[in-house]
Order: C-alpha cells, then structure tokens, then sequence
C-alpha cells in the first residue's frame, strides 16, 4: 500500500513537471500567448458578454451607472457648450414634462392634503397618531400602505459604520451613522449573548421588530443591507435585500475587504440600494363599501343652486339690457330700473307726452306690462323726433308758412302777417324752439301792411296797436327774485320786437317815443327794501332789452315800490312797460 | 467622508462617559450601557482640512462583576483605555483590559489618565508605572470637568490615524 501511495505521489509530481513544461509556471504560457490577443479576443465579444450578464441577473448597468454619471458630470464642466448643443433639441420636451409632472405631482399632493386636513379620516388619523405618540406622516403611512420601505442602510460588518443610507424621501437622516452603529452592537450582544449555533459560527439577528416597524436586516460576509420598514413587510423584500447585499458583495468585494473608513466609493451603491425601497399601497376599501351619498348630495345641491342662480341671473341681465333699450326711445328717460325678479319690476320714467306710450312700448317688445310697476313722469323732451312731431302738428295751422328742416335747425320761409307771425313763435317757443339755438327765421317775411298802411291814419293805427301790445305784457317774478328768466327773456325778445316795428312807424308819422320800464313789488317787507326790488326788476329787464339793441337813452326806468291796491298789493312783482309818444314838432 | 470606530475602555467610575459628553453628538440614553453594555456617540474633527468622523463606542467600565466584553472592540481603528489619578487600582485593572485587547487587536492604544483637575495618588512618571507607558502609543492626561486635553487627544488620535 505505502508503495502505491508513493507511486501515485510520483506519477502526480511527474504530471505537475510535465504541466509546467508545457504551459510555464503558474499557467504563464497560456496567460501570455492570450495577453498578447487579449483586446481582439474579448473585442469580439464584449457586447454579447454584457447583454448576457444583463439578461443574467441586471448588474451591467449598475456597475455602468456610475461611470456614466462621472463622464456627464465632467462634460458638464468641461465642455458645456457641446453638451448645451446636444441637448438643445430636448431641452423644450423636458421643460414641458417637467412642469406637467410638476403640477400632477402638485395637484396630488394638495389633494391628498385635503383628503388628510379636512375628512372625517384624516382627522381621526390625527387624534390617533396623537394617542400613540408617533408622527402624523408616519401614521398615514401606516395607515395608507400595507408596507413601506423607508430607508436602507449599507453597514460595513466588522466597524459596524455606515458605508451608505438611502432614505425614501428627499430628508437625510443625520442620526443614520450613530443607528447603524448601534444596530451593529445591539447585533453584536445578540450574536455573541444568546445564540451560538452548532457550528460555531454565530448567529446573526435577522429582523427587529415592533407593532408596526421593522428593521430588516441581510447580512453578508462583510456588509449587512438593513431595511426600516413600515407596516408588514413580505417576503419580496427579504428577497430583494438579499439580491441587493449579493450584488453588492459581488461588485465591491474588494473595497469592502480594504475598507479603511472612507466610505466614499459606496455612493455609487445609491441604486442598488434604491432597488429595496419598495411599499404596497392599500386597496381603497372604503370606497367601495360606502359612497359619500350625504357628501355628494351636498355637492349636488350646491351645483343645482348655482345652476339656478346662474341661469336667474343671465336672464334678469338680459331682460335688464332689453328694458334698457327703451332708455333710447325720444321723449323717455328712465331714471331707474329694479328687477326684484322676473315678474316685479319697477320703473321709473320721465316721458314726453308725445313720445310713445310705455304700454305700448312694451307689448311691441314682447314685454308682459303686468309685470311691471311704472312710475311715470312728464317733462318736455328737446329730443329732435319730439321737436320734428311738434312741428307735425304746427305745420298744418300754418299753410303759407313752410316748415324746413337743416341739421337740426328749423328753417322758416313765405310770407305770415305780423299777428300770426307772433303766434307762430310763440307755439314755436313753447315747443322748444328758440332764434339763434334750433330756429331760422331770416327767410319768414313779414306780410307787409304796406299798402294798406300809405295813409297817416292807417299808420297811426298800427303804431297805437304795436303800443297797445307792448303795454300788454307784462314780467311776473316770484316773492324776492329779480332775476330774468328764460321766459322773461322771450317776452323780452317780444317787446325787442315790437319796438323794431314801430321805429319805422313813428319816424314815418314824426313822432318821438320812449320806453317805460316800471318795477314793482308785493307788500312784504319794508317799503325800502320793497322800492330797491322793484327798482332791480325794472334794471334787469332794461339791460336785457339794452342787450338786445334798444338804445337806453329810449328807456326811462322806474322802481315804483310796492303797488298799494288792495287785490293785488300782495302778488304786484311784475315788471310794466308803456310807450310815450310825443309829436316832434 | 473618514470614518474610525474609536473604543472607549477602563475600570468602573474613572469617567469614560463624562470624558466625551461634552463634546459629541448623541442620540441614545446612557441605560444602552446598562443594558447591553455599550453607547455609541459620534465625534467630527477636522485635521489639516480633512474631516474625520469618531464612532465612540463607550463601554461599559469593568469590575468584578462586568468581564470585558471584547465583541465590541471587533473593527475599532483604535482604543482608548481611561484610568482613573486618583485611584491607582484603575491603573491596574486599565493595564489588565489592555492585555485583553491586545489578545484580540493590534489597533493603536492611547493611555488617558483622568480627573486630572483632582489631586493625583499616583503618577505614571513614576519608575515602576513608567515602563508600562510604551504599551501605548499615545498617552494624556486629561480632566473631563474642565475639558483640558480632551479635544487635543482625539485631535492627536485623529493625526494618528490619519499618517498612519
């Protein structure tokens, strides 16, 4: 036997010379003459072996992720332009989703605000969290996921320091390298206090536990992958951790090995890790066991309200804009409109009494006036299809007078005697019509008397009418006022008149004339005051008719005081006239 | 960032917890010590612009009826052994941890003689505790009432680890 052995001992020490005659110490023939071909050889197949390893178990692009992100960064800073140039094209699209995915994940969150702020949930969710004593946050999620992978931690296994931590929000846990040292000890005291197995190696602590958390922990040879999880976490996590730790052992074996305490390299485990951060949400099983009918039948009575109050308020605008048309209408002001509701509506108008009727007005526009609470007032409208209807009706009592209209102004022409000529203006005045404003009547002859007037005793005649007449009128001013109003000023324009008629008269017949302005007034007041009122009236009158071209050394003024006749000493506030005639020989 | 476990180690009462309270960030309370017999704190010092991070497992101080618990001294960068000026029988039994250590790492040993603010009883520059000063490789002597030294021995301990 000892000689078979040794045989074998030979024969095996024989095969190992011959091994290295022919492929060189430690292989180095083989790994020489594959060296020298080593770029052409794995050339060929360095896409096919990536995609391989890919399929296999997806470690290509985590091994490649931080290479790439190195390269971006240092084109970022070197050359800038060529990348600003290159992603100039896409720059437009990313601003877009950017801000579409900016207002979605806004929108999703003030309405999950909402949802937890307001509902009947969300407040209870506080109450409890309260009682509990956690953080609302931390309850929702509780409350919202079936499990919740917080945060997870990369331990160096013999330190127990924190090689990397990746939280599920944007918040980094300061406290993360303190925790996992702990975690490394309190682990540690289990290993070594209570479990040691048969074959001596010890036991790790695989989970810590409470109600609702759980710290997973996957231990390696020289790193430990530790998941803090919210709510009851499945076994696809375990799974998933386990994944990631053999991965990360895989791809940073050796830096685990050599680490000294500078954890830098392992931020390039960022996704990785990533990759455990997983959580199931609950099905929304309220919803499906009770509608919010009381909710929605809320809504819905707030939406028919303001449905209705929409439609009432389109309408009542669109009836108001109707009736406001007849604001249009000549001859009718409205001074005020109120819609209570469709059926109550008060107007308040001024009309002209030959503008149209209001009634009427309104069933022509297909408006119910039972419905409609008028307030009617009359005035006297200068509104031009008022003035043209007055004249209508002037018209025909005037055949030899004819009536012309040019912009706006009436224009009279042909031939009416001096009487007429004055009732004429007279209605023409009442009816809104005044010389030099809207009335023309440099083309109106005069029907002259002429050859009826050639004998002094015709002539004679008229004079005595024209005198008659001007002593005719009269001004009448209320209690204490001296002012010519716009009337007067017509009576005025009148004696203006007259006075121009009989000049011609009186040189005819050589006789001289003067006018005769007398003021009075009533018997209130003391006679003083009485004296100087009546003495203003008759001034006023006289600069009018000065005004308008009667020469006032032809004016003789007067203030005659109060007028002591018993009928009419209380309401004498006129203003008189009278012509003096006197021969001139 | 550098990361070092740092221990802290030595007899009952010579002022391991005081020595770092003032000057580290801590989260957790001191009964971890009591119940599974150590408490981590962290300690960021910055030496010649370089940041260097101390993970301080403080543990629990050994007597009769606490064995040194050598599980925690796994992967430490270095220990710190405190005795105690005014007790000379913390000098022995910080002599008698550091054999113990020894048996388990050969990281760097720093000697800190506490309560230095207080009257010594005995001295380390004495003939006989004199030899066992080049046990360690770097020694103070410290007072964690007044502060004094502290800072300037993690500062030492931190150029320690960071040249070697």
């Amino acid at each position: 036997m000892p000689s078979d052995a040794a045989k074998e001992a030979e024969s095996a020490q024989q095969l190992e010379q011959v091994r290295t005659l022919l492929l060189g110490k430690d292989n180095s023939r083989i790994t020489d003459s594959l060296r020298k071909d080593a770029r052409k050889i794995v050339a060929e197949v360095i896409t096919e072996a990536l995609h391989d390893r890919q399929q296999k178990d997806n470690s290509v692009d985590k091994v490649l992720q931080p290479f790439v992100e190195d390269s971006v960064q240092t084109s970022v800073a070197h050359n800038r332009e060529q990348m600003v140039t290159s992603l100039y094209p896409i720059v437009g699209s990313l601003v877009r989703k950017s801000v579409a995915a900016f207002l979605s994940d806004f929108m999703e969150k003030t309405n999950q605000l909402i949802e937890n702020s307001f509902t009947i949930k969300g407040l209870t969710w506080r109450f409890k969290a309260r009682q509990t004593g956690v953080s609302y946050a931390q309850y929702a999620a509780s409350q919202t996921f079936v499990y919740r992978v917080e945060h997870v931690f990369l331990i160096h296994r013999e330190t127990g320091l924190l090689l990397n931590t990746v939280p599920l929000g944007s918040e980094n846990k300061s406290d993360a390298d303190i925790v996992s040292a702990m975690l490394t000890a309190i682990n540690d005291f289990v290993g070594d206090s209570f479990l040691t197995s048969d074959d001596q190696l010890k036991e790790q602590l695989q989970s810590v536990s409470t109600e609702n958390f759980n710290l997973l922990i996957k231990p390696g040879p020289s790193a430990l992958v530790v998941a803090a999880v919210t709510g009851n976490p499945p076994q696809s996590i375990s799974d998933q951790l386990q994944l990631t730790v053999e991965n990360i052992h895989s791809l940073y074996l050796e830096d685990l090995n050599n680490f000294n305490g500078d954890n830098q390299q392992f931020g390039k485990t960022d996704g990785l890790l990533r990759d455990c951060l997983l959580s199931e949400q609950k099905e929304a099983l309220t919803s499906k066991q009770k509608t919010p009918w009381f909710a929605w039948a809320i809504v819905l009575l707030i939406l028919l309200y303001s449905g209705y109050k929409g439609v009432n308020w389109l309408k009542t605008s669109q009836l108001h804009d109707k009736i406001m048309q007849l604001d249009s209408q000549p001859g009718v002001i409205i001074k005020q409109l109120e819609i209570d509701n469709l059926k109550a509506i008060t107007l308040d108008v001024l009309r002209d009494p030959n503008a149209i009727e209001l009634t009427d007005w309104l069933n022509s526009n297909a408006l119910n006036a039972a419905h409609f609470t008028i307030i009617e007032r009359k005035y006297y409208s200068l509104d031009i299809p008022i003035l043209h209807q007055r004249i209508e009706r002037v018209n025909n009592t005037y055949p030899g007078v004819n009536f012309t209209w040019q912009n706006n102004l009436l224009v009279l022409s042909g031939t009416l005697s001096l009487t007429k000529t004055e009732q004429l203006l007279n209605t023409l005045g009442l009816a809104g019509f005044t010389v030099g404003n809207n009335l023309n009547t440099a083309q109106l002859q005069l029907a002259t008397s002429q050859p009826n007037a050639d004998t002094q005793q015709v002539k004679q005649q008229l004079a005595n009418e024209i005198i008659g007449r001007i002593a005719a009128l009269q001004l009448n001013f209320p209690v204490a006022v001296e002012t010519i109003t716009p009337e007067m000023q017509l009576t005025l324009k009148r004696l203006y008149q007259y006075i121009q008629q009989l000049e011609p008269l009186a040189q005819t017949l050589n006789l001289n004339f003067g006018l005769l302005v007398l003021g009075s007034s009533d018997n209130t007041g003391n006679n003083s005051t009485n004296l100087t009122i009546s003495l203003q009236r008759a001034n006023n009158a006289a600069d009018v008719l000065q005004q308008l071209g009667i020469d006032k050394t032809k004016m003789f003024v007067l203030g005659l005081g109060q007028i002591d006749i018993n009928d009419i000493t209380n309401s004498a506030r006129t203003v008189m006239f009278n012509v003096i005639l006197t021969n001139n020989d | 960032m550098i990361q070092k476990k740092i221990c802290l180690l030595g007899a009952s009462s010579v002022g391991k917890t005081s020595l770092v309270k003032q000057f580290v960030e801590g989260i957790f309370s001191e009964k971890y010590l009591t119940t599974i017999g150590v408490k981590i704190d962290k300690k960021t010092i910055t030496f010649e612009n370089e940041q260097i991070q101390f993970m301080l497992w403080d543990m629990e101080g050994n007597d009769t009826y606490n064995v040194f618990q050598e599980r925690y001294l796994r992967g430490a960068a270095a220990y710190i052994i405190v005795v105690d000026q005014t007790r000379t029988s913390s000098f022995h039994e910080g002599l008698d941890i550091h054999t113990l250590a020894r048996q388990v790492s050969n990281c760097p040993a720093v000697l800190t003689v506490n309560k230095n603010d207080l009257p010594a009883t005995w001295n380390i520059e004495n003939n006989e505790n004199k030899v066992y000063k080049d046990l360690f490789d770097l020694h103070f002597s410290t007072s964690a009432k007044t502060g004094e030294n502290v800072e300037a021995m993690f500062l030492a301990l931190a150029k320690l680890l960071l040249k070697g």
